[in-house]
């Protein structure tokens, strides 16, 4: 079946780089991402793990069209809209939840209208009550990724790419986070999920990349796929461990 | 993004961003009004009380001057910095970057509404009178919109490629305060050569002694001059737009990293 699926983001042979100030990588040159391909089929839910800082948000922003590679080439499917939603980032502190919710649905495309139509069940499925209408930069860390997540959930676009979205809020937030989340991807919905958690992305997941200074490590079954990467982690645990006795 | 799209997110981000402004100040919206007219309360203490000038009229002339070149410095140095100040969205959706300093000048936009309301009192309360002439505020306004635009532009990329040039752009705001006749009169230099090379080299002088023109002495500015300005401004707005278009990926490659 998955043959007859179409591409909906390839990525072909995608090196991504950036200057920095700091002269501590190859003279100030930040290697993210070296040779990567793939592709993302529709209505799959793809699983992106790696550490911190191998280059998960990176691989996110390029599908999303936000960043250019600096080698190689992103092909996104003609007419299919891809979103970038992530916790931290993107909020304006100034303005209320309401606002913030309002203006990230018209970025992602909506009308005003249809923006306005999602605010409701926003405000609900959140759980912010009044504070849905103070300004975000009086909010919790929980309150604010509770309000990042409904307005991510509630956004309807083609390409759902997650960055670390489930792994904040507190408990009872986040099971039913993770069930709407549940919900949406069964559906038609493509996605892809970018986690250090490899519980999330093993029981999220049909498939799994397993990024590692910038390069595939491993990719295939999901379970396959985190296996090997809890093992590894482990194993670089118990060595650095070892070192340090 | 479809045009209307576009705008309408301009409008409904710089109408968030006035409520939020005013929401963050016991006076709120008052403020609109209120730093303008405490701009003219310091030039009365200053030039009036202190300097003593005789010249009539001279903080009308000090305020048109002043307050029309507020539009400019503070639309362009805030635009400036605003893709830089709006990389927690710029890293999350692929939106054309010219949206981030067209919010900025949308929301200054209004608030200079309420000035040019201020300015327009004054000129009345001092015996002034609307005329046919004051027709030419229309192309002097459009010209003005399309040189702070282009402005803000250069500035909010330069800003991307380089911190170091908020600082810089501020200086230039200062220099162009002293260089554009605000608290003198570029008519009133004892070489009229010269009058001639500040008008014509510093657009800026050109707009705000038009403005004076219009408004205190009843007279059209150079039009030919003014559609030249708005030519120029034009090109350079077209050329910052293409540019930020195709260079949108770096742009926030930019803004991210740097």
């Amino acid at each position: 079946m998955r043959e007859t699926r179409r591409v909906m983001i390839e990525l072909v042979n995608v090196s991504h780089s950036y200057q920095s100030k700091r002269k501590s990588f190859d003279r100030g040159t930040h290697h993210v991402l070296n040779q990567v391909s793939l592709q993302l089929l529709e209505g799959e839910t793809l699983g992106i793990i790696g550490r911190n800082g191998v280059g998960k948000t990176t691989m996110l922003q390029l599908m999303a069209g936000i960043l250019a590679p600096t080698l190689g080439e992103v092909r996104i499917h003609p007419g299919k809209s891809a979103s970038l939603l992530t916790l931290g980032l993107g909020f304006k502190p100034d303005l209320s939840g309401r606002d913030n919710a309002l203006l990230a649905a018209m970025l992602q495309g909506s009308t005003r209208k249809r923006a306005e139509s999602f605010l409701g069940d926003i405000a609900e499925f959140s759980e912010l009550g009044d504070s849905f209408y103070e300004p975000v930069k009086n909010y919790s860390s929980g309150m604010r990724s509770r309000l990042a997540f409904t307005t991510a959930l509630m956004t309807h676009v083609d390409v759902l790419l997650i960055d670390e979205i489930l792994s904040v809020g507190d408990a009872h937030f986040r099971g039913k986070a993770q069930t709407a989340m549940k919900n949406r991807i069964t559906g038609e919905q493509t996605v892809v999920f970018v986690s250090h958690m490899a519980d999330q992305v093993k029981d999220l997941c049909d498939r799994v990349i397993w990024l590692d200074q910038g390069k595939i490590a491993m990719q295939g079954d999901s379970v396959e796929v985190t296996d090997a990467y809890t093992q590894h982690i482990t194993k670089a645990r118990k060595a650095g461990r070892s070192q340090q006795a | 993004m479809p045009f209307s799209q576009y705008f309408r997110l301009i409008d409904v981000m710089a109408r968030m961003a006035l409520r939020a402004d005013a929401s963050r100040f016991f006076l709120g919206y008052i403020w609109w009004v209120l730093e303008p007219l405490l701009w003219v309360a310091v030039f009365y203490v200053v030039f009036v009380v202190i300097l003593g000038s005789q010249q009539p009229d001279f903080l009308l002339f000090l305020a048109t001057g002043k307050l029309a070149f507020v539009w400019f410095s503070k639309s362009v140095t805030q635009a400036s910095n605003s893709i830089v100040a709006g990389r927690g969205l710029v890293g999350r959706v692929n939106a054309p970057k010219t949206l981030f300093p067209m919010a900025v000048i949308q929301e200054s936009m209004y608030r200079q509404i309420a000035v040019f309301a201020l300015m327009i009192t004054f000129l009345l309360s001092r015996g002034y009178e609307i005329t046919v002439t004051w027709l030419y505020l229309v192309p002097l306004l459009l010209v003005n919109y399309v040189m702070i635009v282009s402005c803000s532009f250069v500035g909010a990329c330069l800003v991307c490629l380089a911190r170091d040039f908020t600082p810089l752009i501020s200086l230039a705001m200062l220099f162009l305060m002293f260089t554009s006749g605000i608290f003198w009169d570029v008519r009133d230099l004892a070489d009229p050569y010269k009058t001639e090379l500040v008008l014509t080299v510093n657009p800026v002088a050109f707009i705000i002694d038009a403005y004076r023109q219009i408004t205190m002495h009843n007279t059209p500015p150079d039009i030919l001059h003014l559609l030249s300005i708005g030519a120029g401004f034009g090109a350079l707005l077209c050329a910052m737009v293409l540019l930020m278009r195709r260079g949108s990926q770096y742009l926030a490659l930019k803004a991210l990293t740097a």
